[in-house]
């Protein structure tokens, strides 16, 4: 039963006007005593579980085995943002121990392995020359600065007590590893700025080596990214941009701009999709695995190959397929081993990113398509716009009907004429109607129901007959640009946007458009921005 | 040196069976004077039920009252029931399927993320008892899918910023739990190691705590209090256990599913790795999330389409028609009552200290929603399973008046030895419990 009252109220409190949310640092309830947050601040930023697992595998080999950690969580679509926010939980330490002492295990299996990782393997406990090296080496990367020697001191104690016991130093050495990688000064980046004439924190050189490392490679510094801090190279934006534009030449950027990928499209969602393989049979883990690796092939191919225009993407026509996917689109394509890149022809529309499987097949139910989620994604993810979630008491299903023969867009329309539904639905259905043209797994269709699929609508004043027109709108949508920076901006600042960044983000947008509107060069201006290098304290 | 450094300040209960033999006179406390503690347990499902097919039709205690439809698989131990129909979540349903579990569950609203402003009932329950190896608990959870936000993948919060995600795996469980069956190995010396650079852990963290500011400061004592945990865990590791054999998950259920899907033999395998904990008392505080707020996972395994149970059975989406949906999602609830059912009978069949693991629990139930299809409050699904050591009456059902869910958690908190005067905030804080509930 819908209660109209009720919902009326909930409309007003949501305020579901649909203007885009740029920025909003909505926060209704912080908790008890906490003010919303107006300023960032500096904070400690747990590694993801990319940054952890690459971080390991730089520190003690790419041959170690790191078991699973507890699961990185989204909060504002990014992992990083949780990160940020979030405490382990006790189960968290322990799944931590045990990952570590397993990797640590492997590097420490042999004794070429020890030496291999340090130049030297300790003979004795008061082999204090190869110690010393291997813990302040292995230290400096693991703390993304250089120890201290306290620090020094207290793994030199863990490593003469359980080399000791043991009557093994090298057993020492890897105990006194496991420790300094379970100590939080490893497992959080720890960036808290220091003082500045500016009346503001700036970031030590060693803190944006840090962030440097996490937001554009997802692991720690390398040794070159140190040794500039070292030399306070990264206390100046042109010392940044330098480092940045190094490391966007390397295949560590390409991994993790895809993590970031994942993070923005939700793939994660598309891994748990579920569809009714009675109505759909072709769809398979192998077949959904193909649709989330041509997505990530594009957007590589524009980002690190073509260096292109991000945006180009929203309405490409190209893409990348295997002999699976071509089948499962239809596509004329000859057969050969592995992806390759082919045309999308005229005929069914399928433009950009919205026309691929993963996109499409993610935002839509087992046994039908979803306008709803479609155009909920686009509006949200897309063009930043802020879609409420359902008022409470409102029955949700009245976009349903088992009659044969009605559309789903005439049930939707029946749908908004309720007025408790309109507000918010009018932000979503009419864009994700556009892509009915493409059934639950994303197959071309030419009807519904029995009747022919009208896929035209409007965005924003903008009309559209087909998907292709859809795309090329939203890509031509004044908010695209600006919210391509605001989603790359919370995640390499791991928090919600906030008022006091809207300065930030209009001029990181300005430049995007005016270069291309390229993404590599949007993480340059981003990462050398003042706004990446300079920080609020947190209040004590 | 490390030598006997595992003994010394020792504060653990070690994990040992429960004994008569190790009681007082009276049968009422240990023959050292400590208290029987009661085991606790918060049990979730997500996305609701229909209240018409879930409350029994007449209240009162043992023969007055019968199953509902939905309640009928937990016939075998009806004894150990209490049914609390007629409440009403109090909490703002700003975020549906956020705002009405954060209350059910902590008595206060959601904050916009998915996160909680209060700890929920089981971490004010675990800080009443912590002397066990898992003093914070042991949280596992069936379905791994949710559509409403990753936090509401779990269902225990410490508090704002701090939850206890589950764990999805019976075989990442049992690798916890094994290590306390009886054994007669000698002792592994890698645990005196282990303690040992936690302490160097420890002390690394102090230098940067002095550094934080207040929010980064009860973010990194959360992570100290798992540090804590873990070194006692280790000292009870160190010492002789005799708990019997626990269940592995792939000898005893090699075809149980993927970790993260809802199946019978998952359930299984979970409900006997938890009764093994409790009965060995490793933990007294656990949550299992049977499935998630707003749980878009399939319920194939209950004989339904495999969809997800929230849209095309909850909200009735399915294009076959929401009579059909309708009927699905019943199944599904009777489904999920049964699961409950495999727990709660084998505590029934658990012998303790003094009568069985369930006179000695309180399992407290509960979900996302009241009515499925309209995220509804009133009505709300709220059990309490278990005598919790002979303060609940059982085999009751009471109907409320539209009072405020919080006061069943709040009945649970003070029968379990809380000294709190209210539970919740704003809207959901109570002051006072269910009183029929309770033994006279």
């Amino acid at each position: 039963m819908v209660r109209f009252g009720l919902v009326i109220a909930a409309l007003t409190l949501f305020g579901c006007e649909g203007s885009i949310a740029l920025p909003a640092p909505v926060i209704a309830h912080p908790g008890p005593g906490i003010e919303p947050l107006q300023q960032p601040v500096a904070r400690l930023h747990l590694l993801t579980t990319a940054q952890f697992t690459n971080s390991l595998h730089d520190l003690l080999g790419a041959d170690v085995v790191v078991s699973e950690v507890e699961p990185d969580v989204d909060q504002d679509g990014f992992a990083s943002v949780a990160a940020s926010q979030l405490a382990i939980s006790p189960a968290g330490v322990e799944a931590y121990e045990k990952a570590i002492g397993g990797a640590t295990e492997v590097a420490f299996a042999t004794d070429a392995k020890i030496v291999a990782l340090f130049g030297c393997s300790p003979i004795s406990v008061s082999d204090l020359g190869c110690l010393r090296k291997a813990l302040t080496t292995l230290g400096r990367r693991a703390y993304r600065r250089p120890l201290t020697e306290a620090e020094v001191q207290r793994f030199l104690s863990v490593v003469t007590d359980i080399g000791t016991e043991s009557s093994d130093a090298r057993e020492g050495l890897r105990y006194a590893i496991w420790a300094m990688l379970e100590s939080p000064s490893f497992l959080y980046r720890t960036e808290l700025g220091e003082p500045d004439p500016t009346g503001r924190l700036k970031y030590t050189s060693a803190e944006m080596a840090s962030r440097l490392a996490a937001t554009l490679w997802a692991t720690g510094p390398d040794v070159l990214l140190l040794d500039a801090a070292d030399k306070d190279e990264l206390s100046t934006a042109a010392g940044v941009r330098a480092q940045a534009t190094r490391m966007l030449a390397d295949a560590r950027a390409r991994a993790a701009f895809a993590g970031w990928v994942d993070d923005l499209y939700n793939t994660e969602h598309l891994a748990s999709t579920i569809k009714d393989t009675t109505l759909y049979p072709s769809w398979n883990s192998s077949l959904r695995d193909a649709m989330h690796e041509e997505l990530i092939l594009r957007v590589d191919d524009l980002v690190f190959s073509r260096r292109g225009d991000f945006l180009s993407l929203y309405d490409a026509r190209t893409t990348f397929v295997n002999d699976q996917l071509a089948a499962h689109y239809g596509l004329v394509s000859p057969s050969a081993t592995g992806f390759r890149e082919v045309s999308l022809p005229d005929a069914t529309g399928r433009r950009g990113l919205l026309g691929g499987g993963a996109l499409l097949s993610s935002n839509a139910l087992p046994q039908r398509t979803s306008p709803t989620q479609r155009g909920r994604f686009v509006a949200e993810i897309m063009l930043c716009k802020s879609v409420p979630p359902p008022p409470p008491q409102v029955i949700t299903n009245i976009e349903t009907s088992a009659d044969a023969g009605v559309t789903l867009r005439s049930q939707l329309e029946l749908h908004r004429q309720n007025p408790a539904c309109s507000g918010c639905h009018t932000l979503m259905d009419p864009i994700g109607l556009g892509l009915e043209r493409f059934d639950s797994v994303a197959v071309a269709r030419e009807s519904d129901h029995g009747h022919p699929i009208d896929a035209s609508g409007v965005l924003d004043g903008a009309a559209f007959q087909s998907a292709a027109e859809l795309a090329t709108r939203v890509r031509e949508h004044p908010n695209a640009g600006p919210c391509f920076v605001k989603k790359l901006y919370t995640a390499a600042q791991g928090r919600s946007v906030l008022e006091a960044d809207t300065e930030a983000l209009n001029t990181l947008s300005a430049s995007f458009a005016a270069n291309g509107r390229r993404a590599d060069q949007a993480l340059i201006d981003l990462v050398s921005s003042d706004a990446f290098r300079y920080v609020e304290p947190q209040a004590r | 040196m490390l030598r006997g450094v595992l003994a010394a300040g020792a504060t653990v209960a070690l994990p040992l069976p429960r004994l008569a033999g190790m009681l007082d006179g009276n049968g009422l406390a240990y023959a050292d004077g400590q208290k029987l503690p009661v085991r606790f347990g918060t049990w979730f499902f997500g996305n609701g039920i229909i209240p018409s097919r879930w409350n029994p039709k007449n209240v009162g205690v043992g023969a007055d009252w019968a199953l509902s439809e939905a309640l009928a698989p937990l016939l075998a131990v009806k004894p150990w029931l209490s049914v609390i129909s007629g409440m009403q979540n109090k909490v703002p349903g700003l975020y549906a399927h956020k705002s009405y579990p954060a209350g059910a569950l902590t008595g206060a609203q959601a904050m916009a993320a998915g996160d909680v402003q209060l700890p929920s009932i089981d971490q004010l329950i675990a800080k009443l008892n912590p002397a066990t190896a898992f003093p914070s608990g042991l949280h596992a959870g069936l379905c791994n899918t949710t559509g409403a936000g990753a936090l509401d993948l779990c269902c225990s919060f410490n508090g704002p910023n701090q939850p206890n995600p589950p764990d999805y795996s019976p075989t990442s469980l049992f690798s916890k739990l094994t290590q306390f069956s009886t054994n007669t190995r000698a002792t592994d010396p890698s645990l005196l190691r282990r303690k040992r650079i936690l302490d160097a852990v420890n002390e690394d963290a102090k230098a940067l705590r002095t550094r934080l500011g207040a929010e980064d400061k009860s973010r990194l004592d959360r992570h100290l209090t798992g540090v804590d945990e873990l070194q006692q865990r280790l000292v009870s590791l160190a010492a002789p256990h005799v708990c019997g054999d626990v269940t592995d998950p792939k000898v005893a259920y090699p075809d149980r599913g993927d970790d993260g899907v809802i199946t019978k033999a998952r359930n299984q395998a979970f409900a006997e790795l938890l009764v093994f904990a409790m009965s060995c008392d490793v933990t007294r505080v656990f949550t299992y999330l049977f499935s998630s707020a707003a749980c878009h996972g399939s319920y194939a395994d209950a004989g339904l389409d495999n969809v997800t149970f929230h849209e095309d059975y909850g909200h009735r989406k399915s294009p076959r028609g929401s009579e059909m949906a309708t009927e699905g999602f019943q199944q599904g609830v009777t489904y999920t009552m049964a699961r409950l059912a495999e727990l709660l009978e084998r505590m029934k069949n658990t012998p303790d200290v003094t009568g069985t693991l369930l006179d000695n629990s309180a399992i407290y139930i509960t979900s996302c929603v009241a009515d499925s299809i309209n995220h509804g409050n009133t009505d709300f699904p709220l059990l309490l399973a278990g005598k919790a050591g002979g303060a609940f009456k059982g085999d009751v059902h009471v109907r409320g008046n539209d009072d405020s869910v919080s006061r069943v958690p709040f009945t649970v908190l003070k029968a379990l030895g809380g000294t709190a005067t209210s539970f919740g905030l704003d809207e959901g804080r109570v002051e006072t419990g269910v009183p029929e509930l309770l033994k006279a």
